[in-house]
């Protein structure tokens, strides 16, 4: 009995300290749930875009017809409408009818459009291109119109006319002028990417060699064959030359090649390793990083390799500049300074250097042509065993907010803008090898470029 | 015996600490639920640019030149106002003991105002003291409009050479989408919830170019007044005026209706 009271006495002499550690620990759950649940960085996925409701250009495209008799017709036809009806859909500004909505008869010249056939449903399009491509002799002669169907007193957007070679080639290259024309009126003057280029690493060669395609995967032709590792090619704002990297006897050199002379131009060499070089917008500047004073450090020199200068100081390794294409006045880039690798910003002179990304592995960042965002990749959970691997992430510099652009597995790296700021080429080894993939800049329609071989290293052409 | 092995009979010991752990279990799933269940609306607001609908918009990617998909747009016409194109004289429909003959005049007297309210001619000025502000449909003619998951904006183009608006719709319709995909509503105050309409008029040049961006009618919250105007002045270029328009520029008076 006395035990009893003695337990009972213990109770409630420690009964107090226990209440209080016990609401104590309430408070804690409190706390915690709170942060847990608390809004934190806004990521989610984007399929849709700003959400303001504004329609999409419903745009109908029927395939061209014949102009004249000739046999050569049918299959440069079918270059032709395949060629462009895949450039306006990868604008990712059209909303476009499908095919099977449209009326039987289609027009091959103005005079031959049924407004009330186009402008209500089925097809119920806003705007419908239209035309005829006649082969004569070794020449053939295309004429194109957009019309806008809704609007039937003044219809005519555009009219054009254009001559060449009758070959496929040709053809194909008419049918993108046409639709970088119908894209530049209709997407609000920001010109149409359909001439554009990128230039890759692959290795279907036996070397990793720099090679060059159109920018929906067509004509890939290699372009260095110097039997070494060439890698990250970047390609000057006016189109004439490529810098890149190259593994030389004595090191990584920065390398230069010249379209306009078809070969390597000679280019200082320095010392350490040599890696990544970016281009300025105005062609005047590279930015590279070097390990010649030690570290991997950035440095600016000239075109020409003049004037070298270096950026960053030594406190851990600078890599992979990019140039802020809308004022050419900073640059972002990786560092390791604190540990693993993340993206910064700094002025052309070295000040200012801020950090962008909190945590996890950034590398490869690529400024948007707009000047407002940056693209890059990702592994915000890296570490031994932990989920997920790199991806594509959008990031707003102004405000720090980013957006995860690609989920569906695969390493997915070196991202690369297009010059219109609505489409990133990046690579991906979600099918099982590196390839080349091209996506809209919200995530959406991702689309494999290259299949062959392993294919790296994305850079878009400046125009 | 007996007293030995109360000792290690500890039943009373479980009873409290037992009773606090079942309560502080429960408070918290209740609390958990409360959270998920009353609050979805206030973290709903904080994923992007108020977005409505399935549209998820993340806001920084307003200017990615994308245009969005379509949502569904509210019935513009659903406000009972007929425009600020001319103040309507308040009809006192409190005639009931009348001939039911006036009725169809007050009738009569809506037609006019409405067809007058296709003029071209700048609106902003109407003849009366009396400015419906903030009210205000959809204006008929040389005018557009578009819906922003809420928000409404729309525009009206004046300028030499005649209606450009019918003439160039196309040109029209990609003025108003530049525009949409490059306001930012992050920009405006996050307590404003609902706003009066502001008009920014600014005038584009051949090639393409917005200048002399103005406020001309506030809606008297300066953010949406700046963030609004600073859409106009992010844009580079709308494109170049189409080739056959005769003047040298056009004067555009674009609206915003902000609503969270």
């Amino acid at each position: 009995m006395s035990r009893i009271g003695l337990s009972d006495s213990m109770v409630s002499i420690s009964a107090q300290p226990a209440v209080i550690a016990l609401v104590g620990r309430c408070l804690w759950f409190l706390l915690v749930t709170l942060a847990l649940t608390l809004p934190g960085q806004a990521q989610d996925w984007i399929r849709t875009g700003t959400g303001l409701g504004v329609e999409k250009v419903r745009l109908a495209v029927p395939d061209f017809k014949p102009g004249t008799s000739d046999p050569k017709n049918t299959d440069l036809l079918q270059e032709f409408n395949s060629v462009l009806w895949n450039d306006l859909d990868n604008a990712g500004i059209f909303d476009m009818v499908s095919k099977s909505f449209y009326p039987l008869d289609v027009p091959g010249a103005p005079p031959e459009v049924h407004f009330e056939a186009w402008n209500v449903l089925p097809p119920n399009a806003s705007m419908l291109v239209f035309g005829n491509l006649a082969a004569a002799g070794a020449n053939v002669t295309v004429q194109g119109w957009l019309f806008d169907v809704k609007n039937v007193s003044s219809p005519q957007v555009l009219g054009k006319q254009y001559q060449d070679a009758a070959t496929k080639d040709a053809v194909r290259v008419i049918a993108h002028k046409f639709a970088d024309e119908i894209i530049f009126r209709l997407g609000g003057g920001i010109p149409g990417i359909a001439e554009s280029r990128i230039y890759f690493v692959s290795d279907r060669s036996g070397h990793k060699e720099l090679w060059g395609m159109d920018y929906d995967g067509s004509n890939q032709r290699q372009i260095t064959h110097l039997g070494s590792i060439s890698i990250s090619p970047r390609v000057s704002p006016d189109g004439s030359r490529l810098a890149f990297s190259s593994l030389e006897k004595n090191g990584w050199e920065i390398r230069m090649y010249s379209f306009d002379l078809s070969r390597l131009v000679t280019f200082p060499a320095f010392s350490g390793t040599n890696l990544s070089p970016s281009w300025s917008p105005d062609g005047t500047k590279l930015a590279f990083s070097s390990s010649r004073g030690g570290e991997p450090n950035i440095y600016i020199m000239d075109a020409a390799g003049a004037n070298l200068r270096r950026l960053t100081s030594d406190k851990g390794p600078d890599v992979s500049p990019s140039w802020n294409r809308k004022t050419g006045a900073q640059l972002a880039f990786v560092s390791g300074r604190t540990g693993l690798p993340q993206i910064y910003t700094m002025e052309t002179d070295g000040t200012n250097q801020q950090r962008l990304t909190d945590q996890g592995y950034a590398v490869s960042p690529s400024w948007s042509p707009n000047g407002q965002f940056l693209t890059f990749s990702w592994f915000r959970k890296y570490g031994p065993g932990a989920p997920g691997a790199n991806d594509i992430y959008l990031m707003d510099i102004a405000s720090k907010q980013w957006v995860q652009l690609t989920h569906d597995g695969g390493r997915n790296d070196f991202p690369s803008w297009s010059p219109d700021g609505r489409h990133i080429v990046f690579q991906s080894s979600r099918t099982g090898s590196e390839q080349i993939w091209m996506m809209l800049a919200d995530g959406s329609k991702a689309q494999q470029l290259t299949f062959g071989g392993r294919n790296t290293q994305p850079n878009w052409s400046w125009k | 015996m007996a007293a030995g092995t109360e000792i290690f009979f500890e039943h009373s010991h479980l009873g409290r600490p037992l009773a606090w752990s079942v309560a502080l279990h429960v408070g918290f799933a209740c609390f958990v639920v409360l959270w998920a269940v009353i609050l979805p609306g206030s973290r709903g607001s904080d994923w992007g640019a108020g977005g409505g609908g399935d549209a998820i918009g993340v806001s920084l990617v307003s200017t990615v030149p994308l245009p969005a998909s379509q949502t569904p747009t509210p019935n513009v016409l659903a406000n009972e106002s007929k425009g600020l194109s001319k103040s309507e004289p308040k009809i006192e429909e409190k005639e009931p003991e009348a001939i039911p003959i006036p009725d169809t005049d007050t009738k009569n007297k809506k037609k006019p105002a409405l067809s007058a309210s296709k003029k071209p001619a700048p609106q902003p000025e109407p003849e009366s003291n009396e400015v419906p502000f903030g009210q205000g449909g959809p204006v008929s003619g040389p005018y557009g409009t578009f819906s922003a998951a809420g928000a409404k904006g729309g525009f009206g183009f004046t300028g030499g050479g005649g209606d450009f608006g019918t003439r160039y719709a196309w040109y029209v319709q990609v003025v108003q989408r530049k525009v949409s995909e490059n306001w930012l509503k992050y920009e405006v105050d996050p307590r404003i919830a609902q706003a009066n309409r502001v008009y920014i008029t600014f005038a584009i040049t051949r090639d393409g170019r917005p200048t002399s961006v103005e406020v001309e009618q506030s809606s008297g919250v300066p953010s949406l007044d700046n963030s609004a105007v600073r859409a106009i002045q992010r844009i580079d270029t709308f494109g170049p005026l189409p080739p056959d328009y005769p003047g040298n520029k056009v004067a555009v008076e674009f609206w915003f209706d902000y609503k969270r």
